[in-house]
């Protein structure tokens, strides 16, 4: 289990009334996913849709690596430090 | 007696609030800033429910005491999985006599909370009905965004849903039928003709609930029995094409803001008008004092126009280039409140 850095956008503070940087405990980017999910629903409502993916324009980085792009998000070790930033996925004008 | 106004545009929600004269109208806001308001309603413990919604970031409801402090709702609308269908906005928040709230969403559909908003299940025999692999989305998206209900029948809903119809159940939920006779068809499924009605919004009679004002896409009608059949009545409008409907308790008189065509989409020859009628929709005449009547091309969407049921009625809209306009006399005259706002998509009225 590994203790890791997330960090939210600011539009969430809108509806998140948490703070946008905090820790959390995982051992791996689905249970991050999943603990986000289990401990923080509000948050995670305007993170993943209904069911259950990551919303199509919001973007998530473990560290330097977009999580989309993980082969394996389950078996993506979290290591203590590490960072999990979402952001807003800007496209068009 | 107050007024409160929420204004709902596509980057937050403001609060104007006034004394029962309407003349002097104190701004606060946004609330949810950057964030669309799309809707509002007060649940039977006179709480507020605002609805949110983001393109990025999805929907939700919002709870408040005081509309300064707010919970988002942890159980809110959802899709079941197996459903196939996502949430993206909630179009309409309505409050029925008996507590029971109701909300009509996009992607299209309906969910109910008994619990004054805390939790919320989906009506299925409606988001499932028979007809609904056919459902076509109008221009703003496939969305149930007209709920009326029948003081005399607690077991009777309508519902008006783009680009689909109306549809009533007359047992609280559980079923549902097309209601669309005398209106034309605008996307016409072979398999299934009784849908394919484009629905912009309603409004109804609080002396007879069966006698309900619909704004189509295809004109301007009037049912004398709940939803049956439909008859035009568009005698002295200067289109039969737009969004908002409403009206007045008191004075029965309902308002509407045609717009120059389904291809045009603006007040016609730059004028903007808010047309009257008095004699339950028979005939319609324009009211004009106080709104720009040269170069005004911004429209009013279907949710942005209200009336707090005050005698006089007080009016209001917001136009999609965030003007808003007040009136205190059951719309003979009009002002501006001070702002520009965002592109406003939501007006509601309540008193207290």
């Amino acid at each position: 289990m590994a203790r890791v850095d997330v960090q939210l956008p600011s539009l969430i503070t809108s509806v998140h009334d948490g703070p946008l940087r905090f820790a959390l405990e995982a051992g791996s980017v689905a249970e991050a996913f999943e603990t986000l999910r289990s401990e923080h629903p509000r948050l995670a409502l305007h993170l993943f849709d209904e069911h259950g993916a990551l919303r199509i324009h919001v973007l998530c980085f473990h560290n330097d690596r977009n999580t989309r792009w993980l082969d394996d998000p389950v078996n993506t070790p979290l290591a203590d430090g590490d960072e999990l930033l979402f952001m807003q996925a800007v496209t068009g004008g | 007696m107050n007024v409160t106004l929420i204004i709902g545009t596509a980057k937050g929600g403001f609060v104007c609030r006034a004394d029962a004269s309407r003349q002097s109208w104190q701004v606060d806001g946004p609330l949810f800033k950057g964030w669309k308001v799309t809707s509002a309603t007060r649940n039977a413990q006179g709480h507020w429910l605002v609805a949110t919604a983001s393109d990025v970031y999805g929907c939700a409801i919002q709870k408040s005491t005081d509309l300064k402090t707010w919970k988002q709702v942890e159980n809110g609308p959802a899709y079941e999985k197996e459903s196939g269908h996502k949430l993206t906005q909630v179009w309409k928040l309505a409050t029925r006599a008996d507590g029971v709230i109701f909300a009509g969403v996009s992607e299209a559909g309906l969910f109910r909370s008994d619990d004054h908003g805390d939790t919320w299940k989906p009506v299925n025999g409606l988001n499932q009905h028979a007809t609904r692999a056919a459902w076509m989305p109008g221009a703003g998206g496939l969305c149930a965004h007209s709920i009326l209900f029948d003081k005399n029948n607690p077991e009777r809903i309508w519902v008006g849903i783009s680009a689909v119809g109306v549809f009533r159940s007359d047992d609280d939920g559980t079923t549902w039928k097309p209601r669309n006779q005398g209106i034309p068809i605008i996307l016409e499924d072979k398999q299934h003709p009784d849908i394919g009605f484009c629905v912009h919004a309603l409004a109804q009679d609080p002396d007879d609930p069966n006698r309900i004002y619909r704004q189509d896409h295809l004109g301007m009608f009037r049912s004398r029995d709940g939803a049956e059949s439909w008859e035009r009545n568009e005698t002295g409008l200067a289109s039969r094409f737009g969004f908002p409907i409403v009206m007045d308790e008191n004075t029965r008189a309902v308002y509407a803001v045609p717009l120059e065509s389904d291809e045009y989409r603006l007040p016609v020859d730059g004028k903007l008008r808010v047309f009257r009628s008095a004699d339950e929709g028979d005939s319609w005449s324009a009211l004009t004092a106080g709104l720009p009547q040269q170069h005004a091309y911004a429209g009013v969407l279907r949710g942005a126009m209200a009336v707090d049921n005050l005698s006089p009625a007080g009016v209001y809209f917001g136009t999609t280039s965030g003007d808003v306009y007040v009136s205190n006399n059951g719309g003979d005259s009009w002002n501006a409140l001070p702002v520009r706002l965002p592109r406003v998509g939501y007006v509601g009225a309540f008193t207290e």
